[in-house]
């Protein structure tokens, strides 16, 4: 029963997640990373790990495939329902995809104790996550955000870059309204 | 095994009472607004005019399901079929009184912010598939607006959850009953928070003043313009569900939920939601509606540091304040 479901669940992720990359509509293919990660949450939830589930549905799905769209929607022409994605550097995208995928599996791989069953969430309940990640792991998790910090900034700096014409909109004027502006803030 | 039929058994019980809830809602709402601009609302059908919702229904139902010829024709019909799945989801965690509650979860707060906030999507996806100038900009402002409300919502939650130590909604109503309802003490973190949670719920429901996605008077119906029929019920009704379950969690979060003396849980659960739902109304047909801008503005630059400041206030309290805990 649970193993069918499993397999149901992982081959909805997997069809889902294939959809995202072959689809050439671009926001069609937000839409379907949302349902992807969509099962992916229930992956988690069937793990035992419901709170990482919600957040993943409240974070990923809520609010990345949301701000994928604003951005998808905000820096295109559109004509109608057109928007075509446009790969034109597929050797590169291969290699870096790849590489990242040795990579996680060589870090999957090498990580300790994976290899027995999932005791029922006992380790992904709320307390012990947080315990984890705000206790024991304090110094990694704070790397991480600074490293996100430090990538807001960068694609803050960058878009600004490829577009001189931009003056920076006083907040709360009507200009901070504009999309271009609303597109760098998060 | 037991727990999934005790999950459906009340779940099909609490969807059959939203529905209800929204049907007599509706025409307590246009009651309630024709009295304050002098009217009668409506009187014809039924007694009071009791059973106009019903007749509306019906014909909405009865009406021509169009889809324009140049929509995404899958992704038109399955968004208000999502919208209403998602309006309807979020009250699978809510408590209307110790027994009466679909499915416990320990991570109730987070099941409802994640249920709720997915709303964004079928609204974008409605605006998109239109492929309607007005419908498009009505589903851009869906998403900026519900980059701007999420994050105030998300801290106004926490405050509860901080106060309480629990994550499981019961949890924080049974808090609340043995400490105090959380909009009444500890003041500072509390009222402000419930005030900060209504103002993002009704963001989120796309309530007056925020009801930017609609805006009938600049963007003819926003994302529901091309929408006629079964399919515009279905997404007029996941909007009353969606208020009405906010107010439901507003009740529970920090009204103290089924906490009241002489009355059994469930009717004092049930008069705080309606009041809450009440109110939006009264917000709605006495306020005019923020620009897209403004509301961007007000979030991100007056309540999300509102709302740091209360989450930190609430942590100092549990720290600091005697029998806090």
């Amino acid at each position: 029963m649970t193993s069918v479901a499993f397999g149901v669940v992982a081959a909805l992720t997997l069809l889902t997640a294939l959809l995202v990359v072959r689809v050439t509509n671009l926001v069609r293919a937000t839409l379907w990373l949302g349902a992807s990660l969509l099962s992916t949450a229930g992956i988690y939830a069937m793990l035992g790990a419901s709170f990482l589930a919600g957040a993943q549905v409240m974070l990923y799905v809520g609010g990345v495939v949301t701000l994928m769209i604003f951005g998808v929607m905000t820096t295109r022409r559109h004509e109608g329902l057109a928007a075509e994605a446009e790969s034109t550097n597929t050797g590169r995208a291969t290699a870096v995809s790849l590489a990242l995928f040795v990579l996680l599996a060589w870090a999957i791989h090498g990580t300790p104790g994976l290899d027995v069953p999932a005791t029922n969430g006992v380790g992904a309940s709320p307390e012990a996550l947080g315990r984890a990640l705000l206790v024991d792991h304090v110094l990694a998790f704070e790397a991480a955000s600074v490293l996100l910090l430090a990538a807001i900034l960068g694609a803050a700096v960058i878009a600004r870059r490829r577009d001189p014409g931009v003056e920076v909109p006083k907040p709360g004027s009507r200009a901070a309204s504009m999309p271009h502006a609303a597109a760098e803030a998060p | 095994m037991n727990a999934l039929v005790h999950g459906a058994l009340y779940g099909v019980v609490i969807v059959l009472c939203l529905l209800t809830t929204v049907a007599f809602g509706v025409w307590f709402e246009r009651k309630f607004a024709g009295r304050m601009q002098s009217r009668l609302g409506p009187t014809r059908v039924g007694p009071y005019g009791l059973l106009q919702s019903f007749a509306d229904i019906i014909k909405l139902l009865q009406k021509e399901d169009i889809i324009p010829a140049d929509a995404d024709g899958s992704l038109f019909t399955l968004a208000p079929v999502l919208a209403a799945l998602c309006a309807l989801g979020a009250a699978a965690v809510v408590p209307f009184s110790p027994t009466v509650i679909a499915s416990d979860l320990d991570i109730g707060v987070v099941w409802v912010l994640a249920v709720g906030g997915l709303m964004v999507i079928p609204t974008f996806a409605a605006g998109w598939s239109s492929n309607n100038k007005f419908a498009l900009l009505g589903g851009m402002r869906a998403v900026a607006q519900s980059v701007s409300y999420g994050v105030p919502l998300v801290l106004a939650v926490l405050v509860p959850v901080i106060l309480s130590g629990t994550m499981r909604i019961s949890g924080i109503v049974a808090w609340q009953t043995s400490h105090h309802w959380v909009a009444v003490w500890p003041v500072i973190p509390g009222l402000p928070a419930f005030g900060l949670y209504m103002l993002a719920m009704l963001a989120e429901s796309n309530r007056i003043p925020f009801d930017i996605p609609e805006a009938e008077s600049e963007l003819v119906a926003g994302v529901t313009t091309e929408y006629t029929g079964a399919k515009f019920s279905l997404f007029y009704l996941s909007e009353y569900v969606h208020t009405l379950v906010g107010s439901a969690v507003a009740s529970a979060l920090f009204l103290g939920g089924w906490d009241g003396p002489f009355a059994p849980g469930l009717h004092w659960m049930a008069l705080k939601t309606l009041t809450l739902f009440a109110l939006v109304y009264w917000v709605r047909w006495s306020l005019l509606r923020f620009r897209s801008d403004q509301l961007m503005d007000l979030c991100w630059r007056r309540l999300t540091p509102l709302g740091v400041a209360l989450v930190l206030a609430s942590a100092a309290w549990v720290q600091f304040a005697p029998g806090a805990h």
